[in-house]
């Protein structure tokens, strides 16, 4: 008698947990601006979930938290669509947040910029400069070991 | 042939068979005789002499010095350790022990350099012979039982051993020599296992004998092998001792340079780290280096080298024996001019913009300009120079690609006479009588030429005939020193005129030769009138053999070429000089390698192509609208011939730099975008190609005979050339013209130091002070 009485509530149980999963996931396709919406997120960020939007910074990266989430992936950015002129729609940086909501992202403090203004900073950068690794204005290091071979330099016509 | 000679062959090869009977004649080898006797064993290094023993007397070839008593039957039987051997009468105890693979020990013994006898290390106990004795200069007795590991003989070494290395510094870890060192090597094998020496060491003060020659005089052990070396090989009565017992040294008396064009050799002679090399200096290690066996380029002898390389670099070069050619020496610029290899390279290929910059671009951009341009070319557009230093492969690789463009203007920068037979006959370019042929000569005749500087291994085995074999040397051209003596004729045309006339005196000197050669550089063959001295000269020879009456084997007309290149580029059908250029200035020319600066932008058309293939930013890269990089020789595997005929082939050391590549793949792959695919993809399948226009050039390591004297002779009878009246003048007469030549060398920093070094002496080099 206990038993099922227990079953049936463990039954109920379940199905209430189906619901709030389908509840879930219909927030995030509502979240997300409908299933166009969705997949934009889902092949941009790798994920879809939706959380109480934090703030907005002044090149338009949205930050996010959901504290249902596991401490260290409740917190999250979505990046800007074009910054400084770039399109960032599918290459973004991690060198893309600025230094005060970096704080906040990355669980420093959990006071956001947009209730607690950062003090300004002569050495935060005014404007964000991109990562330039990978590229041909890398910054590479000097060899201090002499050349193998040294090459020819052909005279310079005037 | 002749009775005489037909024995003198039994005598050479029974020579060969027993591989000691030139040392017959001597009981103490002493002086200059000394010197042939002990020069017949003993090539390879010590350590490894152990193995190949007695097998290797038989094998070692003959030396072709005469000598006067050939006593085959003259046999004596000794015992080494309790077993019997034969040894001819006279042999030293080494060379009989050497015979029966027995390994004595040695610091002042060198196979090619008289006996000294000083540094003791040799002694062996003699059973019943009340003292022991040095076994390099001992001759044998009958029936002598020589015990070369009795408990006399090891304690000998020990004690030796012991006195070599009271003053000997223990600086082994920053010694250059280390892993090489005779001393280390023989201190392990026969040393006392401590020392019982307390003292100060002795200290000896460096000297500075030039820019390639590091000396650390503490560590010398006074063997004198160098002093022996620089008097009877290099012809420098440079270096010396002084003070005798304990303060004895090495030196140069007062402070001077060790000039001699051969002077690196010490380095390997040097059986102690006394002597090593200055820009080898704390680079690298014998163990870390990969040796690859080579041949020099950098003049006509071919010199067999090995180059060191470790981790794509050339490290060092180090001669390689060949009997035939170069014994165990190489000259200076072969040895030192590496570092050449390293600078003022064409590491990608460049083109010109618009406006007239030489800029880095791709293959393809350059192969297809290449391509393109010999598209739209007729036969009479396009022309080639071969330079100095280009391997055979590469040479028939653009004959091929030129003649199927219906062009044959190829040309080699070196000029030969065309006059006459030309180089259609190919006695008239090769040093017919070979180098070693030399040894068998007894009155050499050269003309115009510095052989000292030209070919200074050609030179080593001139004075090694005249010391040894009383070989007669004139000299018609400059009178410049050969590091021999000489009878000067005069530098003027008109004395070959007189000797070919048979008016000169020189003529009754001649006519009693019995082997006569005569020698003609090729400088003095490139002059206006060189038909007509090549025919001179050829006269001579004919005079020469038919009143010495020697054999038909016997050549005697030798020319004696500058560059490395320039045979197997004859021999392939290359024009030589580029007069046929001058005359039709071609809208394309291609340069392979030429640096001489022969044609310049002047010569050509107003909208003329140059395009450059080579590895050296030099003269022929500055004037190129195209460069096209490709290998040295330390990094192909090329084919090429010396001044005898000998066809020798480098190996790859190391890799190209950069995006240079092989040279004939170069010119293959240009072929294929031309649309004149040349029908060869490997090496192998160039070295057909080789096969099928000359034969000889892929008989490695053998020289083809060249005959036909007499009808090049009758042919250049009819040359209408006059002789003109400036005297005979080599280009190098001096050392300072010696070490740069082609452009590795002229790239090379330590041959430039060399040259300032020998302008404004020694101390002008500033060296760093370590060590």
């Amino acid at each position: 008698m206990l038993n099922s009485v227990r079953l049936q509530n463990q039954s109920w149980l379940k199905m209430a947990e189906y619901l709030q999963v389908f509840r879930r996931a219909l927030g995030q396709l509502r979240g997300h601006g409908g299933v166009k919406g969705l997949m934009v997120q889902l092949f941009r960020a790798n994920d879809v979930k939706t959380g109480a939007l934090i703030g907005v910074d002044k090149y338009g990266n949205k930050y996010f938290e959901d504290t249902r989430y596991f401490f260290g992936r409740h917190r999250w950015v979505i990046y800007t669509t074009q910054m400084n002129g770039k399109d960032t729609m599918w290459n973004v940086d991690g060198s893309m947040v600025p230094a005060e909501w970096h704080r906040w992202l990355h669980c420093m403090t959990d006071d956001p910029p947009t209730t607690h203004p950062p003090v300004p900073k002569k050495f935060l950068a005014e404007v964000h400069q991109f990562n330039v690794s990978g590229s041909s204005q890398a910054y590479v290091p000097y060899s201090t070991t002499s050349k193998k071979i040294h090459e020819w330099v052909p005279p310079r016509v005037q | 042939m002749t009775k005489r000679t037909k024995k003198e062959h039994e005598e050479d090869s029974r020579t060969f068979s027993t591989g000691l009977t030139a040392s017959a004649q001597v009981p103490r080898c002493s002086g200059q005789e000394g010197q042939i006797a002990t020069s017949v064993m003993l090539r390879l290094p010590v350590v490894s002499r152990a193995l190949v023993g007695a097998a290797k007397c038989s094998l070692t070839p003959t030396n072709n010095v005469r000598t006067s008593v050939r006593a085959a039957s003259n046999m004596v039987e000794v015992f080494i350790d309790g077993k019997p051997v034969e040894v001819p009468a006279g042999s030293t105890i080494l060379q009989a022990c050497e015979k029966m693979g027995v390994q004595i020990p040695r610091f002042c013994y060198h196979e090619r350099l008289s006996v000294a006898g000083n540094c003791r290390m040799c002694l062996v106990e003699i059973e019943k012979a009340p003292k022991l004795a040095a076994a390099c200069a001992m001759p044998v007795m009958k029936g002598w039982n020589i015990l070369t590991d009795s408990e006399k003989t090891r304690k000998a070494r020990e004690g030796v051993m012991e006195f070599l290395l009271s003053n000997h510094p223990l600086d082994c870890p920053i010694c250059d020599q280390g892993g090489e060192c005779d001393l280390q090597d023989q201190s392990m094998q026969f040393g006392s296992d401590r020392s019982r020496f307390s003292e100060d060491k002795r200290a000896v003060e460096d000297k500075n004998i030039g820019p390639l020659i590091k000396t650390i005089m503490t560590r010398c052990i006074q063997c004198t092998r160098c002093i022996r070396f620089a008097s009877e090989i290099a012809g420098v009565e440079d270096l010396g001792t002084t003070g005798r017992g304990n303060s004895m040294q090495v030196g140069t008396y007062v402070e001077k340079m060790f000039m001699s064009e051969m002077s690196g050799n010490v380095i390997d002679i040097c059986p102690v780290g006394a002597l090593t090399s200055k820009p080898y200096a704390f680079t690298s290690r014998p163990w870390e280096t990969r040796k690859t066996e080579s041949i020099d380029v950098l003049d006509a002898v071919g010199s067999n080298i090995i180059v060191s390389s470790r981790g794509g670099e050339v490290m060092r070069v180090l001669p390689r024996l060949n009997e035939d050619v170069n014994e165990e020496w190489i000259s200076d610029k072969t040895r030192f001019a590496y570092d050449g290899l390293k600078r003022q390279r064409l590491t990608q290929p460049m083109v010109k913009d618009a406006s007239g910059q030489l800029v880095p671009t791709s293959w393809e951009d350059v192969l297809t300009r290449v391509a393109g341009a010999f598209q739209g070319a007729q036969g009479s557009d396009v022309a080639a120079i071969a330079g100095g230093m280009v391997d055979a492969e590469a040479l028939v690789a653009l004959k091929d690609l030129l003649n199927r463009l219906n062009s044959d203007n190829l040309c080699t920068e070196e000029v030969f006479p065309h006059a006459g037979a030309g180089s259609d006959l190919r006695s008239n370019y090769l040093l017919n009588s070979r180098i070693s042929g030399i040894e068998e000569a007894d009155l050499l005749l050269l003309v115009g030429t510095n052989p000292r500087y030209e070919a200074p291994l050609f030179n080593a085995r001139v004075r090694k005939s005249w010391l040894h074999n009383e070989l007669q040397v004139a000299v018609v051209g400059s009178n410049v020193d050969l590091s021999y003596t000489y009878d000067h004729l005069g530098d003027s045309t008109q004395v070959l005129k007189d000797i070919a006339n048979g008016t000169h005196p020189f003529c009754q000197v001649l006519a009693q030769a019995k082997r006569p050669v005569v020698v003609v550089g090729s400088a003095s063959l490139q002059r206006e009138d060189g038909g007509a001295i090549l025919g001179s000269v050829q006269t001579i020879a004919q005079n020469a053999r038919t009143s010495s009456g020697v054999d038909e084997g016997w050549k005697v007309l030798n020319v004696l070429h500058r560059v490395a290149s320039q045979v197997a580029a004859l021999d392939l059908g290359y024009k030589a000089g580029v007069e046929s250029i001058r005359k039709a200035p071609p809208k394309i020319l291609f340069l392979l390698g030429a640096d001489g600066e022969c044609i310049t932008r002047q010569d050509l058309p107003k909208d003329g192509l140059i395009i450059y293939q080579g590895h050296h930013g030099d003269a022929g890269a500055t004037m190129a609208d195209i460069i096209l990089p490709g290998a040295a020789y330390t990094e192909k595997s090329g084919t090429y011939v010396n001044t005898e005929g000998r066809s020798q082939q480098t190996r790859l050391a190391v890799t190209a730099p950069g995006m240079a590549r092989e040279d004939w793949k170069i010119i293959r792959a240009i072929s294929e975008l031309a649309g004149l695919t040349l029908p060869y993809d490997t090496v192998d399948e160039v070295r057909v190609r080789l096969a099928e226009v000359s034969p000889n050039l892929v008989r490695y390591d053998d020289v083809e005979e060249a005959n036909y004297f007499k009808q090049a002779n009758e042919l250049s009878q009819a040359v209408n050339q006059v002789l003109l009246a400036n005297p005979l003048v080599p280009p190098q007469l001096t050392a300072k013209d010696f070490y740069m030549t082609d452009p590795i060398s002229r790239a090379s920093q330590t041959m430039a130091k060399c040259v300032k070094a020998i302008t404004e002496g020694a101390d002008a080099i500033d060296e760093p002070s370590i060590c």
